[in-house]
This record gives structure tokens, sequence and C-alpha cells, in this order.
């Protein structure tokens, strides 16, 4: 049996074997194997989706009508550093819309674009579930709360250099 | 059993019975654009709202059950405003192409929004639009004109066991598509552009080549395999522009495959053989009997019939034979390898069977015994009749007659020393004897093409003493 | 009315909150009498006395429908299948962010929450289906869960039981409508998060076709406080009919203090909550509007929060407490703008299953966007208005799941309770037009 795809490294295929047991067919690994696949390469690649189908044993359609569903997946490639501030209701409430306004002008790109050195991507977020604390944002994993131009200005500085 | 009203008239179900289906009964009909009987019940389209007496809003008739007491109304004025909302909702988006949409005529969309949409629009944004993929040979893809019914998905997943067709990204911007425009890999196909309620998915043979409402309709059966699909021949003008299924639950349900849809165009073909032959060169009637009489005279003939043809076709050439070449041998051909009914087996999961004719039993049933190829140098002279689509054998006689729809394309029409043309299975009527062993009926849809005759017509000529023989 | 407080309210989660270290097991066994409940029920309680506890307990779905949980779990089948608990962790409605607090402060209480559910429907396999975006929630959670399978919580014979017990987290990847219970199983199961058809409910056949509960994470780690004091001390927490215990508020927008409050089911008011508890309205400036119920809630404006915060005196303005959180506007606010703002999510979040959904927000998103982005040249015309609701109309109540209410319900009472700012706009009037915040 092969351990690895065309793309997928055996730590994917590592990583999915212990969790074979804790579902009752192959196919609801679908979401956990999507996961774990964008974490080789941060973003979902055609030949990343067909090592996916493989492994769950599906026609790759399957494969990217569910990834195209959740915006998590990144079906395009995005920067080191993937920040998305949420502007819904609570965020906005305080002040999203001037951060993303901000943001636009202090990384010289539009929401929804990557900056020419790949290490910001920008994107407008939904609600994050951080509504108390807002405005947040997420940088790749990572919330961010009680947002103002200083500590976004701070952030964005601070991962400008080096490793994201 | 119990009991419903609908529209104030009691009807009787059975339990497990949707709304939709018990209303027919009832004689009311409620639109639908994703319900199909054939597939499962989504309730997305939300047109077939009904109101439903102690519920307080509409109810999806595809998705309510039927139960006993229920009272039922399918033409309040609320029904009216959510159907009404429904159609305003899935004009929004969709072109006004009508004029130049195939579809248009038997538009599940353009009935129903006459039906029970607006003459208005409210809507003045710009039209959503998509970028469309070639998804191959069969289907024709615009998918502007989608309602996301979500059917086709459905065909693809349950019926065609392939899900190829699927809906990517979602909300407004859900584009239902292949993957990267890949070509559909599913041998039933046409169904796609059947079961599509709009223009979305066309049939590439059919666009643009005649308008739905002009086109006559003619109930047959597909010869194009054992399973006896059921199907409506559309014509015009003496000319077959369409097969598309008819349902039967008991046989092909509401489906067909592929190869028996396009299979009439070999009987349209322009190298059909369609005057009588006599060594490749055209002749009449008259001279090509009395030459075919004269050949055969005082020989030891072997007869084969197609399991294309039909019992009665079958029959009479029995008969014939029997009484005009006795000491004669009739046996059958159709599908090399498949010579009896115990070899015909399903060759897929849907709907093809091996026997790649539609009348083995037939031929089975009449006593008529399989091509024995061994026997063949028994006899000087062999007679073969077809209907086209059974594969002809190869024969090395002296003297081959041909009876039947022949292609000069197959290039085997230079074997035969006579050939008499005769119909095509859009062309006449008859029986045929499926693989369940039900007796189901051929109807003609167009006029014998050509100077083509009926088989019986020809066996007559055959057989008429008056046709002198040997006079040169 | 006001709502006499002089009661001491009992506080079961809120104290715990906001210490790192609380999360721990130690923390949990020591401090909050851990997993005795979950012992206590597993070996001397059948599981339907603990569904008639819970019955008792008056404890209702924290998720945003408020059904009442025994009911819930009552009407899982006994039949010979698998059956499973399914946590909703997808917290998604805008404004809530309260069982973010339980999965980080409290973890352990989710758990035993767990197995005492898991044991009432006979459930071996709890799958918590959590949003993909708290993705360092999952991990806080999964180390919980680690510590309980490492002392003998979880898995086989656990609590020196027969009993099996496994919990798998599952993540989301990002879609609002994994919230509502049947998109959240398709998407348990791997597939578009699109809801089902129901008939069949979850409890016949939800995940993987077999009998399932889909519980919000703050209804489950309720359970554990239930069991301690019982089901009736613990509806009395509850100062309402049918609406036992407490409730955790998320609070936030243009207060003072904003921040995720525990209050007794029906003890306060919304003013109260407001005032006493947010610290009134931000920069001393005035009321404007609430949205009391998470997003899909309708708006109430200044003159209508002096009712009772919970299910039925809501219900009874003509709104809904949803998932209890409560987003405050002060009179600075554009509410056409934030209508539009809530108008796109919904069109963003439509799954695009069923036609008012998915034709109906994106329009109502591009009328209101006509409105607010084109007030002067004479794009946006006073007929909108009116068609909006309209357009509304035909969408609340119409469609397969609950998203088409919960996007048709604020364009109707926002413009409902406050038509003249959409009037200014489409007069071309809006020279007072000012900023959020």
């Amino acid at each position: 049996m092969a351990t690895t795809g065309k793309v997928l490294s055996e730590k994917f295929y590592t990583a999915m074997k212990k969790l074979e047991p804790r579902y009752p067919n192959k196919k609801a690994l679908i979401l956990p194997a999507l996961h774990e696949a964008q974490k080789e390469h941060g973003w979902l690649s055609k030949e990343t989706l067909e090592d996916v189908a493989n492994y769950i044993g599906v026609h790759p359609a399957q494969i990217r009508e569910v990834a195209s569903f959740y915006t998590m997946y990144n079906l395009k490639p995005v920067g080191k550093m993937h920040l998305k501030i949420c502007t819904n209701v609570a965020c906005c409430l305080r002040g999203a819309d001037e951060l993303m306004e901000y943001a636009e002008k202090k990384l010289a790109i539009k929401c929804g674009e990557t900056t020419p050195d790949g290490r910001f991507t920008l994107s407008e977020e939904e609600c994050l579930g951080a509504c108390t604390t807002a405005p947040a944002m997420m940088a790749n994993d990572d919330y961010i709360e009680n947002l103002d131009i200083n500590s976004l200005s701070d952030f964005i500085e601070k991962n400008k250099g080096g490793q994201a | 059993m119990p009991k419903c009203t609908i529209d104030g008239k009691e009807v009787e179900f059975k339990p497990g019975e949707n709304l939709i289906t018990v209303a027919k009964r009832a004689g009311v009909d409620i639109p639908v654009f994703c319900y199909h009987p054939g597939l499962t019940v989504v309730a997305q389209c939300r047109m077939c709202y009904v109101e439903v007496e102690k519920m307080p809003k509409l109810q999806t008739a595809c998705s309510t059950n039927a139960a006993e007491g229920m009272v039922v109304k399918t033409n309040s004025e609320n029904v009216k405003k959510g159907r009404a909302g429904t159609m305003e909702f899935l004009l929004l988006n969709h072109p006004l192409d009508c004029p130049i949409c195939d579809k248009s005529g038997e538009c599940d969309l353009q009935d129903n929004s006459y039906g029970h949409g607006s003459a208005y629009m409210r809507h003045s944004e710009e039209r959503r639009t998509y970028v469309d993929v070639d998804m191959g040979p069969v289907i024709e893809k615009n998918m502007n004109r989608c309602i996301h019914c979500t059917r086709c998905i459905r065909f693809g997943d349950e019926i065609a066991g392939i899900r190829e067709m699927v809906a990517v990204k979602r909300g407004n911007n859900v584009d239902i598509t292949t993957i990267d425009g890949e070509a559909l890999k599913t041998e039933y196909a046409g169904n796609y552009a059947d079961i599509c309620p709009t223009g979305s998915l066309t049939l590439r043979d059919f666009r643009f080549r005649k308008r739905a409402w002009m086109l006559k309709k003619t109930a047959s059966i597909c010869e194009g395999c054992s399973k006896g699909c059921n199907i409506e021949l559309q014509h015009e003008g003496n000319v077959v522009y369409r097969t598309i299924p008819r349902e039967n639950l008991e046989v092909n349900k509401y489906w067909m495959c592929d190869e028996g849809r396009f299979n009439y165009h070999y009987t349209q073909d322009e190298t059909r053989v369609l005057e009588p032959r006599w060594n490749n060169e055209k002749t009449s009637w008259e001279d090509s009997i009395l030459a075919v009489k004269t050949a055969l005279e005082g020989k030891k003939v072997l007869f084969l019939v197609g399991t294309d043809l039909t019992l009665e076709e079958m029959s009479a050439i029995r008969e014939f034979t029997g009484l005009y070449y006795p000491g004669s041998v009739l046996q059958h051909f159709g599908t090399p390898g498949i010579e009896t009914s115990a070899q015909d087996q399903p060759a897929d999961k849907i709907l093809k069977m091996t026997s790649k004719t539609s009348n083995l039993r037939g031929a089975e049933k009449l006593g008529i015994v399989p091509h024995n190829p061994r026997v063949d140098h028994d006899f000087s002279a062999a007679v073969v009749f077809t209907g086209g689509r059974a594969v002809l054998p190869e024969l090395g006689h002296a003297i081959q007659v041909g009876v039947g729809v022949f292609l000069d394309k197959d290039h085997q029409t230079a074997k035969y020393q006579h050939i008499l043309p005769g119909l095509a299975y859009t062309e006449k009527d008859g029986t045929i004897i499926n693989h369940q062993g039900k007796e189901q009926k051929l109807k003609r849809a167009i006029l014998p093409r050509g100077r083509s005759k009926s088989t019986a017509e020809i066996l007559m000529l055959l057989a008429n003493k008056k046709t002198k023989v040997g006079v040169a | 009315m006001s709502v006499e407080a002089n009661t001491p309210v009992t506080k079961l989660f809120e104290p715990h909150f906001w210490k790192d270290s609380n999360r721990k097991l130690e923390y949990y066994l020591d401090k909050m009498d851990g997993y005795k409940m979950a012992k206590k029920v597993l070996t001397e309680m059948t599981p339907d006395q603990v569904i008639d506890e819970v019955k008792k307990a008056n404890l209702r779905g924290r998720g945003g429908a408020g059904f009442p949980m025994g009911m819930k779990w009552s009407f899982i089948p006994k039949v010979d299948k698998p059956k499973y608990l399914v946590i909703n962790a997808d917290e998604s409605e805008p404004g809530t962010c309260k069982d973010r607090q339980i999965i980080r402060y409290t973890p352990h209480a989710l758990i035993e929450g767990i197995i005492i559910g898991s044991h009432a429907i006979g459930c071996k396999h709890s799958y918590i289906y959590i949003r993909g975006e708290y993705a360092r929630e999952a991990k806080l959670l999964q180390e919980a869960i680690d510590e309980a399978y490492a002392k003998g919580y979880l898995g086989q014979n656990i609590l020196g039981t027969q009993n099996t017990l496994d919990i798998t987290i599952h993540r989301g990847a990002g879609a609002y409508i994994c919230g509502e219970e049947t998109g959240l199983l398709n998407s348990l199961e791997g597939k578009r998060g699109e809801p089902r058809v129901k008939p069949p409910f979850p409890a016949v056949s939800g995940a993987f076709a077999c009998p399932t509960a889909v519980n919000n994470v703050e209804s489950v780690a309720t359970v554990p406080f239930v069991m301690r004091m019982g089901g009736d001390n613990f509806a009395k927490l509850g100062k309402i009919d049918k609406s036992g215990g407490t409730r955790l508020i998320s609070l936030s927008g243009h207060v003072n203090k904003p921040g995720v409050y525990e209050i007794g089911a029906g003890s306060m008011t919304l003013r109260q909550i407001i005032e006493d508890l947010g610290g009134g309205v931000w920069k001393g400036r005035k009321l404007k509007a609430v949205v009391p119920g998470g997003s899909s809630a309708p708006v109430l404006s200044a003159d209508e929060i002096d009712v009772v915060y919970d299910v039925e005196p809501l219900q009874k303005v003509g709104t809904m407490m949803g998932s209890a959180a409560i987003m405050v506007c002060d009179d600075t606010t554009d509410m056409v703008k934030l209508l539009l703002r809530v108008t796109k999510f919904y069109a963003h979040e439509s799954c695009g299953q069923c036609t008012p959904c998915r034709e109906g927000c994106q329009w109502m998103e591009s009328i209101l966007h006509r409105i607010v982005h084109h007030p002067h040249d004479g794009k946006a015309k006073p007929s909108d208005i009116d068609m909006l609701t309209d357009i509304a109309g035909n969408i609340g109540g119409k469609t397969l799941c609950a998203l088409g209410d919960a996007a048709a319900g604020p364009v109707i009472s926002f413009i409902k309770k406050f038509r003249p700012e959409f009037e200014a706009y489409v007069r071309g009037d809006v020279k007072e037009r000012v900023r959020h915040a």
C-alpha cells in the first residue's frame, strides 16, 4: 500500500491512519483530511485534492465540492501570514471597517489579495466568535482581540521582516 | 386505504406516498423543479408549496407524506404568493434568452413561470453570469440558465453511479459542473438533458435542429438491447430528431442509455440502401425479385433472421421458408457471443444488457435456433433478414441475399448479390420480447424511406407464383 | 417592569473564567467536584432517571432554539443501532462567544456532561463539532480530553464501570450553516454542510443514519451542575417558568464593559443587563437599538428594552433570545449600513440549496448596497424600502432551514423600527450620516 501520494507526504497518511478508527466510514474523514492536507503547503492544489480523493476513495469532484463549500480551505495560494479581519456586526460596531481600511493601506493591497512578496494575505472574515473582545482578527490560527489601529500596525510591523 | 383531502376532493393513498403523487391522482398538478419521482427528495426549489391544515407554514408537497385525514389546499392565496415568490427568485438571474434556447417549448421554468409567475420584473441588479465548461460530446452546458435544482447531481450520484456532476462553492455562487470541465464519463449522459428543468443542460445531438413544439411524438421501444427501454420517438417531416425515454417502472423507470438514445441515427444514414440492388447496381423491385427467385431456385437455402426483427416478421419468415423452401434451414443471429437468453446478462448495474438486439427472446419463442457456422457449407445460398442492428454474420456462400436495413458504410453490402431494402425500427409496427419476457410494441413513427418495403410485402413478392422465373 | 434582584444569583461558570490554570483537570476535581456526578450517574442511575432529572431542571437548549433538553434526549429511540451525542460547538451566530469561554476555562464540565448525556441516550462515541476558526480552542479541548482519557474517564471501562465512551473532536472549516444541526451532521459525515430535509429528524436518523442528539456546548456543560444540585434546585435558579438554571450572555457592541456574563434565567431585564452588567452605553451616548439574540434576532429599539431577558418574554415583543448574544447600538449607529452588513453575512453564508435563501439574500444585499453606496445618484428608489420588506417576507418561513428566517427577520425589523433612516438614504439626504464608533 502506497504511503505517499503524488504531492502529499507520509506525514499526512500517518496522521490520517490515527484518525481512521474514530469514524464509522472513510468519507467522514474528508474534512479532517483536507485540514491535514492544507498543513503541507498552506493551500489545496488540484493535485492535493486528487491525493485526498484517492486516499478517501471517491471521485475528485466530490472532494472539490466539499472543499469549495468551506471558507477555510484555500483553493488558491495564500501568504505566509493570513490576516482575516472580522467585519461582522459586533466588530463593525467597534471600528472593524476602519481597521480594514488601515490594513489595506498599510499593506498596499486590497482585501482578498496577497502582497507581492507573498508574506501577507488580507481577507474579510465573518463572525469569529470573539464578539465581547471586538474587534478581532485571525492571524493564521491565532486570534488577536481588542484590536485597534496601533495594535494592528504593531502586529503587521512585527511580522513584516522575520519569520511569521 | 387511508384517505386525505386535496382541494376538497377525498383521495386514497398508500402510506409513504408524498402529496405530489397523491394530488396527481386527484387530478391536481403541483408545479415542481427539483422533485423527480426517480430521485431522492431534497425540497430545495420551494415551488411545490401547499397549505396543510393545522400547519402554520407552507409545506413542500414533495417532502410531505400524505396522512390520514390530512386536509391540503394547493391553490390558496397563500400558496399562490409562495409560488410567485419562488418564481421571482428563480428568474432573477435567469437570462431572457428563450427565443434562442433549445429548451423553449418544453421548459419547466417557462411553463411554471407562465402558470405561477408575474409578468413584471422588480429586479434591476446585474445578473449573475458564469463561464461555462465543455462537458464532452453529449451535453452542452449553459450555467447561466441553471436554477440549481440539483436533479443532475442526484442523477449522477443515484442512478448513473458516478458523482462527476457536483456543486462547487456555495450560496449565490454555486456552480454546478464537472471538475475542471472534464467530459462526462457516464454512458447515460443524455438523461441529464431530459431531467434538466431548464435549458442549462441540453443535448448537443439535438441542439438547433428543431423547435420542441414542432415535433410529433410516437411511443415505441428501444431496439438497442434486450432491455426494451420504453421510448418516445420525436419526429417531423418524416425525419426522426430525437429519442427520449418514456416512464415504465417495470422496465427502464425514467431512463435510457446514450447508445439507445442515439441509435436511431443509422436509420437515417446517407449510406443506407434504399433501393433494391443487384450486384451492387440499383435496380427495380420487379427485376430484383425475379433475380432473387431465379438465384434461389432449386437451391438448398440457409435462412438467417436477425434478432433485431419483430415477432411478426420472424413468424412470417418462418412460415414462408417452410412453405416455399422445404429442406431449408432457419437460424437466428444478433450479438456475437450471445446466442441464447441464458447468455444475455446485465452489462452494467443500470440498464444495459449484453444482447445488443431487442428480440432474442422472440426468436427463441418461435423455436428458431442460433446460427451455426459449422453447417454453413451444407448450403449453397443464404438469405439474411436484418433490421439493421444485428451484427451480420461472415458467410462464404456463392449466393447471398440481404433483406432489410443495410448501410454501405458498414462495408458489408458488396458481399451481397442482392439487397432488398426493408424497414428500420422507426418505420414499422411490431412486437418484441424483452429480457424479462415482456411483450412490448414497436410503433411506426415515420413512413418507409426511399423505396424500402416491409418484410411482409417482400415475402409476398417472393412468394407470388405469377412472378415467373427463368424468363429473361 | 423590572425584576427583583435581591436573591443572590448562583453562578455556575463565570467564577471560573479568565484564569488559564482553571481548565486543568486538577482544578475541576478540586474546586468543582469534578466527575463525581459522572461516576454516580454511571453506577447508580438508569438512563431514564437521568432524563427525568434533566426534565425537572427545565434545562432548555442554549444553542438558539431553546428546546427542552430532557425532551430531546427522550426522543432517542432505544433501538439496536449506534447512537450519537454530537456536541454543537460551531458557535457562529454573530454576537455569540459564550461556548468559547466554556471550552477555554471549564472544558471538563463539558466532558463530564458528555459522559452523563451519553449514558442517558446510550451513546458510545460522541463527536464535538467545533468551528474551524476555533483552532486554538480545539487544541485546548483536546488536551482536556487527553487528560480525561489518561484518568480513565474516557475510553473503555470508564470510571471503573462496564461503559465505553470515546470523544472525537471534528473541526469545521468555515461555514455558519454548520451550526444548523443537520448541516452540522452532513459536515461531520464529510459532506457539504447543507441542511437536510426533515423528517427524518436527527433523533431518528442523524449522524451516519443513526439516532443522534445534537446539543449545544453550554447545554451539555450544564448537565453536571443539574446532577449536583438536583433538577428541582437547578430549575429554581431560573426566575421564570420553563427556563431553569443560568444563562451565559455574550454582551457586545457599544457598552462600557462588553463580556460574557452569567445570570439566572429570566432574572434580569434587557435594560438591567446593559446598564448593570455592561456598565451602560459607552462614551456617555444614548442607546439607539439592541439586537437581543444574535444577529438573526429582530432588532429592538431603545424604548423596548424593559423586557425580561428570556425566551417567552422576548417572543412576546416579537424577537427572540436565540443564543443569548446581545449587541448594543448607540445613537450614532447607522442602522441602514448595519443592516447591509447583517444581510451581507447571510448572503455569504447561505448554503445555496434552496431558492428563496440563495437568490433572495443576495438580492436584498444588492438592494441595500445600492441604497448605502448610491444615495445621491438616483439608483436607490423610495420603492426599494417596501420591496425589501416584501422580499424578506418571501424568504422568511419559506426555506428548508432557519437561515431564511434569520436573514429575513433583521430586514423586516430594521425597516419597521428605523424607517426614517432608510427614507433619508433613498432621498439622498444622508448628510447627518455618521460612521460607527
